[in-house]
């Protein structure tokens, strides 16, 4: 009797019922990292300086380096991966404000940083081939 | 009838290390408001030459100016408290030396400085 009690106890869950939160949490940590190590700079540059006129940024050097292996790099580190960490957060924050339909605000969050990385992606998918 | 304790949304209000809390969770509005700019900078980048050009002065707005100073200290203080956390959740070890949790801190305060310097030299250097 104790012994099937531990074998029910020890059961693992079946493959179709595994969890998605181990992506949204890894994916909140990667972009955390990005939040916090590359956005201050991105912020100092493309919020201040060039707005302000203190770095030229052409059209003609944006577009070269942005089309090519950098811009998706750029893509990674500086809108998807802090998108999804966004997305993270708005979600828990409204949990944490007591907003109840869990469901929806979750597709809404993740859907809303999935389109933005698609749509990134597809610029500079487009912007390669052409 | 199992008991349930209730919340109010303001619960947070309540104490300074919950406000503390909510301040930094806030911290993502600001950081979000800027994704969406550079995704628009992006997308202008792509549309051509006087969109691209559109989108600068769309970025030099007093209004957007501000917005993106306010997540300009959002993302310093989310490092600040972000860097604090690293430590204590992914220990190194050397041998049979822990890393301090300061040098630790310090060096991912390196990395922030590194990819400043590494802009400063894209944009200003001469190679």
């Amino acid at each position: 009797m104790n012994d099937r009690t531990t074998e029910n106890m020890t059961i693992k869950p079946k493959k179709n019922h595994r969890s998605s939160e181990p992506v949204w949490w890894a994916l909140f940590s990667a972009g955390g990292v990005c939040f916090a190590v590359f956005i201050p700079t991105a912020i100092l540059f493309f919020g201040f300086l060039q707005p302000l006129g203190l770095i030229d940024f052409s059209y003609s050097q944006a577009h070269n380096w942005f089309f090519g292996f950098w811009g998706l790099m750029f893509s990674g580190a500086f809108i998807i991966l802090p998108g999804f960490h966004a997305a993270h957060r708005i979600r828990h924050g409204l949990h944490d404000l007591k907003v109840q339909r869990h469901g929806l605000i979750k597709v809404i969050c993740y859907g809303l940083a999935g389109l933005i990385s698609l749509l990134t992606l597809g610029i500079w998918f487009t912007g390669i081939i052409s | 009838m199992t008991y349930r304790t209730t919340l109010s949304r303001t619960w947070w209000l309540k104490h300074n290390a919950f406000k503390a809390y909510m301040l930094r969770e806030a911290t993502v509005l600001p950081l979000t408001f800027f994704i969406l700019c550079l995704v628009s900078g992006v997308y202008c980048l792509w549309q051509g030459e006087s969109q691209w050009n559109h989108w600068q002065t769309a970025m030099g707005q007093p209004w957007v100016l501000a917005v993106n100073l306010l997540a300009f200290f959002a993302s310093l203080f989310h490092a600040w408290t972000f860097f604090q956390l690293f430590p204590r959740v992914m220990p190194i070890r050397m041998g049979h030396i822990s890393v301090p949790a300061n040098v630790l801190i310090a060096g991912q305060w390196a990395a922030v400085l590194s990819v400043m310097v590494l802009f400063s030299w894209l944009f200003w250097g001469k190679l």
